[in-house]
């Protein structure tokens, strides 16, 4: 009773924590019983927990004994399962080393434990109160359409995306997506993907027969994907390479960063692509043809990826802007 | 919603140095408090010790007043013991006097001895040993004197002597 009084009286203070690729994100908000205070969002150049993180977390965690630090998990591998019953949750993944949650009773979402500890020891310095799965984020930011859709849900980070396809608040099929991981063996993933092309005609989907020929001409290099979205025109790469060379060389620079962007965008809709290939093949899923895909940006992607998905995959794309810090901290309101 | 995996920390407004202010603040509530009762307590046993001393003291008075009583009692029965004793000397000196006056040739057979007055029975060999030597003593101690005389078997006289004191001049006298 006491207790509820002081918290009453005192400010709540939600630290956000996201790491990114190259940078962790904190974003901090202070809550007063009725009405937000401060929020703000602070870049820190490192990945883990140095000193001046820990200085600035710890600044605002003496500022209130009501002080609550959420982390967005990474760890790859987590997931989200479409059954909350035990026993079939080994169909799935192996639940003996993962902690889980289920979702509305519905479906669940789970992760390494090993993972869990490994962020609770990098934050040990200053604890941690939540770790949220991207995928119970993702359902909490799309729950309008989720409820009264078939269709694939996306939540895009920064090096990582989780995808879902759900039915009428069922899930029939999510996987956590790593970019990193996809750099690394992009090449067995693409020899892997034209293996399964004869497949995949037979399930006749167009845009998986688009993305066999990018895949062929990503053999040749990703510097060349600023043009893919001419894919449909049918040029030649030949010419794109030549248009290339003419190019300046003070031009190439900026050409590279923005194939850097362009890159990563092809990157994502080939593993949305790949993840929806799973999902049409794996009978552990039930299956059901997609038309709709509901993007939650949490970078900022560019326009590329909507006209990839739109034009190779037919999809109808629908992008909502996410700010991760904000919906973590909406997440940890939400379990207080 | 419980979607995170861990159990956030338990968080409470009692850190470090708020328990440490609230030890303090309770130590020093506690001992004002303990001043307090004691200083309560010590009134309570004070006017307890009122209470008793005054009835100790009501107690006192009354048993002073008891024994004023019992004194005043005593003093009045000694009083009469002494009046008693004195009656009593009077009344031994007077039946003293009494066989002194009766002579050796008068027998007494009875004597009433009364509050105001005296009945002597008794034998005389005749009236004039009796007027002579009995009832002239007698009037000169009691007021009025009766005497009677009837004949004994062996010619001697029986007398009955009934002598009265005025009880207006004993007062007088007394007065």
């Amino acid at each position: 009773m006491i207790s509820k009084l002081f918290e009453f009286l005192y400010t709540k203070v939600f630290i956000n924590i996201i790491v990114e690729n190259t940078q962790t994100v904190v974003y901090v908000e202070v809550c007063s019983s009725k009405s937000v205070l401060q929020s703000m969002h602070k870049y820190f150049d490192t990945t883990t927990m140095n000193s001046k993180m820990y200085e600035f977390i710890n600044a605002y965690y003496k500022e209130s004994p009501f002080c609550y630090i959420s982390v967005l998990d990474k760890s790859p591998l987590q997931g989200a399962i479409p059954t909350c019953n035990t026993n079939e949750m080994s169909k799935y993944c192996d639940i003996n080393s993962s902690e889980y949650r289920c979702y509305a009773k519905n479906w669940a979402f789970y992760t390494s434990e090993y993972d869990l500890e490994a962020i609770k020891h990098e934050y040990r310095s200053i604890g941690v109160d939540f770790i949220f799965s991207p995928f119970a984020m993702m359902a909490n930011f799309f729950k309008d359409k989720i409820e009264n859709t078939l269709a694939m849900f996306l939540l895009i980070e920064d090096n990582y995306i989780s995808f879902s396809v759900f039915d009428n608040s069922k899930l029939l099929y999510a996987q956590y997506l790593n970019m990193n991981h996809n750099k690394e063996s992009d090449e067995l993933l693409m020899e892997s993907s034209l293996d399964d092309g004869d497949e995949d005609m037979s399930l006749g989907i167009e845009g998986i027969d688009l993305e066999e020929i990018d895949i062929e001409d990503d053999s040749v290099g990703f510097d060349d994907f600023t043009n893919i979205e001419d894919l449909d025109d049918t040029d030649s790469i030949d010419e794109f390479s030549q248009e290339q060379d003419i190019h300046e060389i003070s031009q190439k620079e900026e050409q590279y960063v923005s194939a850097d962007g362009f890159n990563e965008d092809y990157q994502r809709f080939s593993l949305i692509q790949s993840a929806l290939n799973i999902f049409y093949k794996d009978p552990k899923y039930n299956s059901k043809f997609i038309e709709n895909i509901y993007i939650a940006d949490g970078v900022g992607v560019s326009g590329d990826l909507k006209n990839y998905l739109e034009e190779e995959m037919f999809l109808s794309v629908f992008i909502r802007k996410i700010d991760l810090g904000v919906a973590l901290c909406d997440m940890a309101k939400a379990e207080i | 919603m419980k979607y995170s995996y861990i159990k956030p920390r338990h968080k409470t407004v009692f850190t470090k140095d708020i328990q440490l202010l609230l030890t303090f603040f309770s130590v020093t509530l506690f001992m004002l408090f303990s001043t307090y009762a004691f200083l309560l307590f010590r009134d309570y046993r004070f006017v307890e010790e009122v209470a008793d001393i005054n009835e100790q003291k009501s107690e006192l008075r009354a048993g002073i007043l008891k024994m004023s009583d019992e004194i005043a009692t005593i003093e009045k029965q000694s009083l009469l013991a002494e009046k008693v004793f004195t009656k009593n000397s009077v009344l031994r000196d007077s039946i003293a006097n009494l066989f002194d006056l009766v002579p050796s040739r008068i027998t007494l057979s009875e004597a009433k001895i009364m509050e105001d007055g005296l009945i002597l029975y008794g034998i005389t060999p005749n009236k004039d040993v009796y007027n002579f030597m009995l009832q002239a003593p007698l009037r000169s101690i009691f007021h009025r004197t009766y005497s009677s005389f009837y004949p004994d078997k062996n010619g001697w006289l029986r007398f009955v002597s009934t002598n009265y004191i005025d009880e207006e001049e004993e007062i007088g006298n007394e007065n």
